[in-house]
């Protein structure tokens, strides 16, 4: 995709009468960084960039909108937010219409098709971060580093994302704008990361999970980025009835990650961004995975694809498989 | 909340039920110095009168506005306890159960045990008491009519009851005629009636009773609403003949270019009849009907130059465009009477039912000893050679009942006294004929049943106690193998005919009955009655009732008895012309809720819809309850994230509270 192109479609969005603004992805104050850029107008199309160090899922923003109250005699402010989204970002869009997290008529999806974006730990560790803004571009089969004058060919293998690596779905499943050309799709490859895990017996695993929640420091950075943790008033933060304590400790802390694990059952898009995010490097996406898997398995459901669908947890067929209830 | 709790405790003895395994005492002594506990007693049995009294004086006297029983299961008396509260001046939903007799005393052999749970239970229960809400029964109008599906004699005594006392009755049958099985039978036991004789009033009297709307050839699609207030949709199935028109004669039968073709279902498939036919000769209403599936002229698009049937018909009420119609109407209470089928003797092949033409069923006999059967009464069986009459017979009692094999665990009921019946019928048709009866046992339980057992007997009838394993052919003579459990003895018993005691299978389509009315199945398949001794004709769907061999084998008495017994409990919601709607339904915070609507689609009770509510200047949706639809079962609450929708009575915080007393108490 040509970044000339993006850019034009960008500005012509934002100008658009009923558009509030657009979401997309902007250069960072240095090294890898990229930030996430709210383009008002056509003059601020100029910043976005579409690059393998765009990760950020930027659906997530859809839902922050808060909605202030309308004070008396004044309207509400009821135009479109746009918002450039990747094949794992768009299925969060089309997982949020099933839920009626956003209406259809609110958002304006500009579909970037993406040939895998690249593991920020992995690029950090392998080409250490320099204070000057450094560029990554895609290439036939990897990716190109470019630090001013300096070019490195990387392979695609080496700094790949492992969500990217699992992806089946890279170009977005809805859209009113497509950007560029379809990528090709790849097959569906064995997740060793959640297979790995499951191979193990009963105590390893609860071993593994002890040792990983343990890690957490309730920051809720996973929860406050996931395009699908939306809840104004999350349960987690109750103090009445008090289901997850403040305390950090290791029950409190598997009791937070587990019942987000559950709430996102069949509702997980696989975009990786709670792993991506977390300070402790606790593997939320295997977490995750796992569950999207059994949904799966069990129930032929993947969230995210069909913005049409019915949603995972308020659909019931006689012959649902129940023998995992104890 | 303003008034501080005043919690009362009771405690009942149940006679020796809770008190030989709880410590009552015991257990009163500890709720005492339960926090906002003012008074704990025990109480023989607290739901007598006297037991009653003293909650309602303590109530008076002390000031109670909480009362917490401890005894049976709120299932049982939890209506009881609402009503004595309130009638000494407290919302009756100010009250809370402990079961300590189901979950603690019936369950527990030592005392020390079973006094320790109801302890703890007791403590939950007042933890929850001290959190209940006050809530409001509300009434709304039901309207005056009955639904009934299906019209063996259960659907047509239940409609007829309700008709007669002055409320209009839908009757709903899927077959071209009234009458079920009932009308297949020849004779019934013990008393020898008749049966169509009994019965063919009865089918005329639902067809002309001016209360009584009856729908043949049609199937219930849908029913929505509650008790009081169904909405129902049926499809009245095209039958290509001008109801209004035909007057029945026959002419069209006679001249179909398919003639007596196909088996006839009302002749268990013995008789054949045309591609337009009457189902029987004294079918309600006595108006034709076409086979589509095996017209000519429906399936192949051409019969002849013309139908025959159109050319003969002086009525000219043969009508190929004619459509299927939806009927709409709204009842207050729906009567689910949609019978049986015969248990599938092919599915036992030992006894080589597909295999052989003299292994034939009881209900096949029915209709070879009828005199309006294929064969005019006479017992003839084609025995693979030749039709013969046959001398040596054999009755095979308990095929598809008792049997874990097939999964039919129950006993029908009905065969041991219909293959007494038919060995007597066959013993009147034929007295030189040897016949005998291969059994388990002989349950003769009903009125006159024993006697008609002996009678049969004495008809020297040979009753042999073995359950055949085998049946084989050898030259003419078909062998059962069997032993003879009462001498030891092994027999091979060559015989001319064979007839299959079968039993009694729920409907194959009973699935779709149970999606459309939201009922359940006990263990045997049946459809569930809400209580097996106390509400046997009622359901966990209020408003619906079940009548006849739909909830389990019946004779036709039983079967009458219940239609009666379910026609008036279904009386009850019309003659009052209203229904209480049930207070502990689910509510919903509207300023929390994200308006997802997982519990719309989620609620089985359809009692959900999205609502536009202004929060703020926002136009947004959130999800409401009607609450005359909801059940307070609580699915919503599972399905949902943020915690928005929760019953009454039922909230987190006034379960946890009681969840948490359960846990600290050693």
């Amino acid at each position: 995709m040509e970044l000339e192109q993006l850019q034009k479609t960008a500005a012509e969005v934002a100008d658009r009468e009923d558009v509030k603004y657009v979401i997309g992805w902007k250069k960072g104050s240095y090294g890898y960084r990229v930030a996430p850029g709210f383009i008002e107008d056509a003059a601020g199309a100029a910043e976005l960039i579409f690059s393998p160090l765009c990760t950020a899922n930027l659906a997530t923003y859809l839902t922050l909108v808060e909605k202030l109250p309308v004070p008396r005699g004044q309207e509400a402010d009821d135009r479109k937010v746009a918002v450039m989204v990747k094949g794992c970002d768009s299925r969060a869009v089309a997982q949020l219409l099933v839920e009626k997290g956003i209406g259809r008529e609110e958002v304006v999806v500009i579909g970037c098709p993406c040939p895998g974006v690249v593991d920020p730990e992995l690029l950090a560790e392998k080409y250490p971060e320099t204070e000057e803004t450094v560029e990554i571009k895609w290439t036939e089969d990897g990716f190109l580093l470019v630090r001013g004058e300096e070019e490195i060919e990387i392979s695609r293998d080496e700094l790949l994302a492992e969500k990217c690596r699992l992806c089946r779905y890279p170009n977005p499943v809805i859209s009113d704008v497509m950007l560029g050309e379809p990528v090709e799709t790849r097959e569906l490859v064995e997740d060793e990361g959640v297979a790995e895990i499951e191979n193990r017996d009963v105590d390893e695993r609860a071993a593994y999970w002890e040792e990983q929640f343990a890690k957490c420091v309730r920051c809720y950075s996973c929860r406050n980025v996931c395009p699908l943790c939306y809840c104004q008033d999350c349960i987690l933060d109750r103090l009445n009835p008090t289901w997850v304590n403040r305390a950090v400790n290791f029950s409190e802390n598997t009791a937070f990650n587990i019942a987000r694990a559950f709430h996102l059952a069949g509702r997980c898009i696989e975009c990786g961004e709670c792993e991506r995010v977390c300070p402790a490097n606790i593997p939320l996406g295997r977490l995750n995975r796992k569950l999207a898997r059994e949904v799966r398995d069990k129930y032929g459901f993947e969230p995210g694809v069909d913005p049409e669908a019915e949603p995972f947890q308020a659909s019931f067929k006689p012959d649902d498989p129940e023998d995992f209830i104890l | 909340m303003t008034e501080k709790p005043k919690v009362g405790v009771y405690v009942c003895h149940c006679g020796i039920n809770i008190s030989s395994t709880v410590d009552v005492d015991a257990v009163s002594e500890y709720a005492q110095k339960l926090p906002n506990v003012e008074v704990a007693r025990t109480y023989s049995y607290m739901c007598s009168d006297p037991g009653q009294v003293l909650i309602k004086n303590d109530i008076r006297e002390l000031g109670l506005n909480r009362v917490v029983v401890a005894s049976c299961s709120p299932r049982m008396h939890e209506p009881t306890f609402r009503k004595a509260i309130k009638e000494a001046g407290v919302n009756p939903f100010f009250l809370e159960m402990a079961n300590i007799r189901e979950q603690c005393s019936w369950v527990h052999e030592e005392i020390e045990e079973g006094t320790a749970k109801a302890k703890k239970l007791v403590g939950a229960a007042v933890a929850k008491a001290r959190l209940l809400e006050a809530l409001e029964s509300k009434e709304v109008d039901a309207e005056p009519a009955a639904l009934v599906i299906g019209a063996g004699i259960a659907g047509i005594q239940a409609s007829l009851d309700i008709a007669d006392a002055g409320f209009k009755v839908y009757l709903v049958e899927k077959t071209p005629s009234v009458g079920g099985r009932m009308a297949q039978l020849d004779k019934t036991f013990p008393t020898l009636d008749c049966s169509a004789c009994i019965l063919t009033p009865k089918m005329v009297d639902c067809a002309s009773h001016p209360n009584i709307e009856l729908l043949s050839y049609s199937e219930v699609e849908e029913i929505t609403g509650f008790i009081g207030n169904f909405d129902v949709k049926v499809r009245k199935k095209a039958r290509y003949v001008d109801f209004d028109k035909c007057t029945g004669c026959g002419d069209c039968a006679a001249a179909c270019r398919v003639k007596d073709r196909f088996p006839s279902e009302f002749d268990q498939g013995m008789g054949k009849r045309s591609a337009i036919y009457l189902p029987f000769p004294q079918a309600v209403p006595a108006k034709y009907t076409i086979d589509a599936e095996n017209c000519l002229f429906l399936s192949k698009g051409k019969c002849g130059k013309n139908p025959k049937c159109q050319e003969v018909c002086g009525a000219e009420a043969i009508n190929f465009e004619q459509q299927d119609e939806m009927v709409e109407f709204k009842v207050g209470a729906v009567i689910v009477a949609t019978g049986f089928d015969t248990f599938d003797a092919s599915r036992k092949p030992e006894y080589g039912y597909a295999d052989y033409p003299n292994v034939i069923t009881g209900m096949e006999m029915e209709r070879l000893v009828s005199a309006s059967g294929p064969t005019g009464g006479k017992v003839k069986i084609f025995n693979g050679k030749e039709e013969i009459e046959p001398k040596e017979i054999a009755f095979i009692k308990c095929v598809g009942s008792r049997d874990k094999s097939v999964g039919n665990e129950y006993c029908s009921r009905v065969c041991c006294m219909y293959v007494a019946k038919q060995a007597h019928l066959l013993r009147d048709k034929m007295p030189d004929a040897n016949i005998r009866v291969y059994y388990m046992d002989v349950r003769a339980f009903g009125k006159g049943f024993e006697e008609f057992y002996d009678r049969v007997r004495r008809e020297n009838v040979r009753y042999i106690r073995g359950n055949p394993s085998e049946i084989f052919k050898r030259g003419d003579k078909l062998v059962v193998k069997v032993e003879d459990t009462l001498t030891a003895t092994p027999l091979e018993d060559e015989v001319d005919l064979v007839v299959l005691g079968v039993g009694l299978e729920p409907r194959a389509d009973m699935r779709e009955v149970m999606d459309l009315l939201r009922l359940s199945q006990s263990p045997d398949r049946f459809f569930l009655e809400a209580h097996p001794k106390l509400r046997p004709v009622d359901t966990a769907t209020e408003g619906v009732f079940l009548a006849g061999c739909c909830q389990g084998p019946k004779d036709i008495p039983d079967t009458v008895a219940q239609a009666k017994g379910a026609a008036s409990s279904a009386m009850i919601p019309l003659a009052r012309g209203k229904v209480t709607i049930g207070a502990q339904v689910a509510s919903v915070n509207e300023a929390t809720c994200r308006g997802c609507s997982f519990c719309v689609s989620i609620c089985p009770y359809t009692a959900i819809e999205m609502v536009t509510v202004n929060r703020f200047g926002h136009e947004v949706e959130v999800a409401r309850v009607n609450e005359a639809l909801c059940k307070g079962c609580g699915s919503c609450s599972a399905a949902c994230l943020s915690d928005s929708i929760q019953p009454k009575s039922f909230r987190d915080r006034q379960i946890l509270p009681q969840i948490a007393a359960l846990g600290v108490l050693k």
